[in-house]
């Protein structure tokens, strides 16, 4: 038994030899230099803008890449970018944006030309429109002049402005000849914002140079990563040991998981994602044919607005989410969006009143039956609803608990499915196969795109193709108030515009907003020095619509334990073989001897 | 008297070389080669055939998933559809399919919009390295656990690498990895918590130490989940071996019970685990998916269970078709070497 002891005490000491070697080499060509490196918990899934749909992507391209304009880093608002200035036409048709003068990472002057390029490449080439598609469908044509961007459009839209389309360097770009299948890595890349990329591992990394030549002036570090994670749990590690030094998008576990780390910032503020209930309230296609099998008591109004007032939102928040989000009092615009936001004030408000929802119920006529379960008022079908979760979500699960616990009150009864996400956003997208599904959406800082995912349109075809309905919802008041938010360019008008839809969709609920859940994310501060959210306030810091927490972050220089660089890792190396070779020469005499013991036994 | 004996040498002089006087022996192996070579040329047909099919079973729309998300307006999500080929019927689909494999050509994947065949190239590496070394230690260390625990059963040594094995073997993968993570990840910080190289990696030797030190956690959970296998089958097979005859005959002749042990009873008992180590070396290919997702290893089996969820047909067909047919061809090999090692097979 000895010798097991001594044997494992050797292989450890051996693998603790290993380790600490390598961390030391690990470190060298880092010396000396400000890195930051930001884990990220999917891998880049294209480097080419217009095929990358991954929010990693995305966010990278984002510190690549200039846009016409981004949302400002303080309150949100449409600011300038790479158009310095812009004007549109009294019918708001034609607008002229102002390209300001400034450099390409790779010297070149950027123009009117490179973002018209930009543009009509996505509305010629069906490939290029992979990524960013719609955001051109609206434009009638784009033409260049000088340093003047002019885009013609087919109807007014307000959200021009929220253009997320990166500007490419069109003489690096028009080169290629097929762009779907252009994966993008060409390093150094040629890039007008804050960073360049310079190198991508497939699944394993991407690093980021600062652009010296920055028109904003150079970010005040040298060196941003990005590093993938394919199992978060592995991702919270590394930021403990070190590995990285910044991770976003947590849930309330992995976030609680950091508590009591002294280098860790545990950053806590209000986020971009409502979570909310989709209910069938009678699921049809483009064409107005039913689909599916929802409950036919979730077609009434009142059903609806009963299990709104029946659901808890305070304890949600308490005791599924541990206090990590707001109850959500309004709809899809969560309040982090201050000039969208639309919160139920007086009689519009559905608080949480068990004793009303009964009373709702009682009064629409659905009776309580001998096991307290209720039933249609024409019939005996009982009020038993599915709730749709995903497989592999505790939060979900957990959720469900909740609710079938508030419903028991009421008289409704829940029951939990789970379904894997293809099958999940089939049923409860397409066929409408549901009663009530949890859903939720990250919003932009100009909420149309959320908005759009509940017009009639999306809905799916009569063939049974999605269209990316988050409701299957169809109503004439909402229709009519996105098409006038899209003509009005006066931001308080459309905004509030835009809270009569929110009002709208309320009131009507085929959707309940149950939380805002917090953007919960972790830093080392003995790696950032300084970092600024979007907005300045309360706000995000990875997968915010903006470059700037990853332009303006400061970082403590690398540590100087390898300043003798090469030597040490000479040393190391020697240790290493060293080791290696005792640890071969002691397993050789311990053999041996086990061999001698065992012959000696015969 | 003589016969045990004869089956234990001749097993030995055909691993090492083919005797003089066996020519119609080989032959019959050149037979029984191309008939098995055969059947696997038909497996692997079927197998073309029922991954089209079976892959469009799953649910989900690839169009929509990808869409997830983001703002797409339905005449887009049709664009996509009439791109990616899916518009058409499914048989006009399936002929497609099966006159692109033929021509080796895997298409295009849905999510990555990069040939598969580069996707699969990138990622066969780190997957062969990985599963290969994994495989390798699980087998050296089954076998010589399994001959040491099955030549003295019941002693302090079978039972505590027998049951430790079996616990570890009983063990879920994703939980080993994360306890190896915690240990040596979190708490003692010796190890890094993924990947297969450091941002920062150095060049020439260093890499090498990189990579290795990456290695170490990922390859010892694979080790220690599946090394009971070889353990056991290792151990009983000898266990059948150790109150044979020819064993007594050996040790009557005055060999040492080392000796006796190597070149008698391992040889022979070494037919089933050669089996099993052949049929695991096709799963080679297929990466460990767990373990390749725990410690982020950019490997195929991540790959394929990326796939999955999208559903990215093109993608999960071709990574399928390739750990298929590598098992098959690694199942028809360890067939053919069975047949030479083993002279009772072949008479038979």
């Amino acid at each position: 038994m000895r010798k097991w002891f001594a044997r494992l005490a050797v292989m450890g000491v051996a693998l603790l030899v290993v380790g600490q070697g390598q961390v030391a080499l690990a470190q060298d060509p880092a010396a000396g230099k400000k890195i930051v490196r930001v884990g990220a918990t999917q891998a880049v899934d294209s480097m080419n803008p217009f095929l990358a749909v991954r929010l990693v992507s995305t966010s990278i391209h984002r510190w690549m890449y200039g846009f016409l304009t981004v949302p400002d880093h303080k309150t949100l608002k449409p600011s300038p970018d790479l158009a310095e200035s812009w004007s549109s036409s009294d019918d708001g048709l034609t607008w002229t944006f102002k390209i300001r003068t400034a450099k390409w990472s790779d010297g070149q002057p950027i123009t009117a030309e490179d973002a018209a390029w930009t543009f009509n490449k996505i509305m010629t080439d069906d490939a290029a429109k992979t990524a960013n598609g719609p955001a051109v469908e609206n434009f009638e044509s784009v033409t260049a002049n000088g340093q003047d961007l002019v885009i013609k459009l087919k109807n007014p839209q307000a959200s021009i402005l929220e253009n997320p389309i990166p500007i490419m360097p069109k003489h690096v770009w028009e080169k290629v000849t097929n762009i779907a299948d252009f994966s993008g890595d060409q390093y150094p890349a040629v890039t007008s914002g804050p960073y360049i990329a310079v190198e991508h591992k497939k699944d394993q990394y991407v690093k980021l140079k600062a652009n010296p030549d920055y028109w904003r002036g150079a970010p005040k570090i040298d060196e941003l990563q990005v590093v993938f994670y394919e199992n978060p749990a592995a991702s919270i590690i590394g930021l403990k040991n070190g590995e990285i030094d910044l991770i976003g998008r947590l849930n309330p576990p992995e976030y609680e998981s950091l508590k009591g780390d002294p280098n860790i910032v545990q950053w806590n503020q209000q986020g971009r994602r409502a979570a909310y209930l989709q209910i069938n309230h009678g699921a049809t296609t483009t064409d107005d044919k039913e689909v599916g099998d929802g409950h036919p008591a979730l077609k009434d109004q009142k059903v609806r607005q009963a299990l709104h007032h029946a659901i808890d939102k305070d304890r949600l928040v308490a005791e599924v989410q541990n206090g990590l989000a707001k109850p959500a009092h309004g709809s899809i615009v969560p309040p982090m969006y201050t000039d969208f936001f639309w919160e139920a004030t007086g009689d519009t408000k559905v608080s949480y009143d068990p004793a009303k929802a009964n009373q709702i119920l009682d009064d629409a006529g659905y009776k309580k039956g001998p096991d307290g379960v209720r039933t249609m008022p024409d019939g005996d079908r009982k009020l038993e609803f599915r709730f749709s979760i995903h497989t592999d979500t505790p939060i979900e699960d957990k959720l469900a608990e909740y609710l079938t616990g508030f419903f028991k009150e009421i008289g409704v009864t829940l029951t939990t499915k789970k379904l894997d996400s293809s099958k999940f956003t089939e049923e409860t997208g397409v066929t409408g196969l549901f009663d009530i599904a949890i859903s939720g959406w990250s919003v932009n800082p100009d909420p149309e795109e959320v908005l759009a995912t509940h017009l009639c349109s999306r809905r799916p075809t009569p063939s049974g193709e999605g269209g990316g309905t988050e409701s299957f919802y169809c109503d004439e008041t909402f229709e009519k108030l996105y098409q006038e938010q899209l003509k009005e360019l006066d931001r308080p008008k459309r905004a509030e515009l835009i809270k009569q839809m929110q009002e709208r969709l309320y009131t009507d609920a085929p959707v309940i907003a149950i939380y805002y859940t917090n953007d919960l994310e972790g830093y080392r501060k003995d790696r950032i020095k300084s970092i600024t959210s979007v907005p300045e306030q309360d706000g995000i810091l990875y997968g915010a619509s903006s470059f700037w927490p990853f332009y303006s972050l400061e970082a403590v220089e690398s540590s100087a334990e390898s300043e003798e660089g090469g030597s040490s890792a000479a040393t190391l190396i020697a240790i290493l073989v060293g080791g290696a070779v005792a640890l071969g020469v002691g397993g050789y005499f311990l053999l041996r001897r086990r061999k001698s013991v065992a012959d000696d036994r015969e | 008297m003589t016969a045990p004996l004869e089956a234990a040498e001749p097993a030995a002089a055909q691993a090492a070389g083919p005797a003089g006087d066996d020519r119609p022996a080989r032959h019959g192996v050149l037979r029984y080669a191309l008939t098995k070579a055969g059947g696997a040329l038909l497996s692997i047909a079927m197998v073309i055939i029922a991954t089209f099919f079976l892959f469009r079973l799953l649910p989900g729309d690839p169009v929509r998933n990808l869409a997830q998300g983001r703002n797409m307006t339905p005449e887009q999500l049709d664009l996509e559809r009439r791109r990616l080929g899916l518009d058409k019927p499914l048989t006009d689909q399936f002929f497609d399919f099966v006159g692109q494999t033929l021509r080796l050509d895997l298409g295009t994947s849905y999510e990555y919009k990069r040939p598969v065949l580069d996707l699969i190239g990138e990622r066969l590496g780190p997957t062969l390295l990985l599963a290969g070394v994994g495989l390798f230690i699980a087998v050296s260390l089954g076998l010589w656990q399994g001959t040491r625990a099955g030549w003295r059963p019941g002693s302090r040594f079978d039972r505590f690498s027998t049951a430790t094995s079996l616990v570890l073997w009983s063990v879920p993968t994703f939980w080993l990895g994360l306890l190896l993570l915690m240990v040596f990840g979190a708490w003692l910080k010796i190890f890094p918590s993924r990947g297969i190289e450091s941002v920062d990696a150095p060049d020439g030797f260093g890499y090498v130490l990189d990579v290795a030190w990456h290695m170490v956690l990922p390859c010892l959970t694979l080790v220690g989940v599946v090394y009971a296998q070889y353990l056991l089958v290792m151990r009983s097979s000898l266990l059948d071996e150790v109150g044979q005859d020819y064993i007594n005959t050996a040790r009557a002749k005055g060999m040492r019970d080392d000796e006796v042990r190597r070149r008698h009873a391992v040889p022979n008992a070494l037919l089933p685990t050669v089996t099993l180590v052949f049929m695991r070396i096709g799963f080679v290919v297929g990466g460990a998916v767990t373990v390749e997702t725990v410690f982020s290893w950019p490997g195929l089996g991540k790959l394929f269970y990326d796939a999955i969820s999208v559903p990215d047909f093109t993608l999960m067909q071709g990574t399928f078709m390739l750990i298929t047919v590598a098992v098959i061809v690694m199942n028809t090999l360890a067939d053919v070497v069975y047949h030479i090692l083993d002279p009772r097979v072949r008479s038979a």
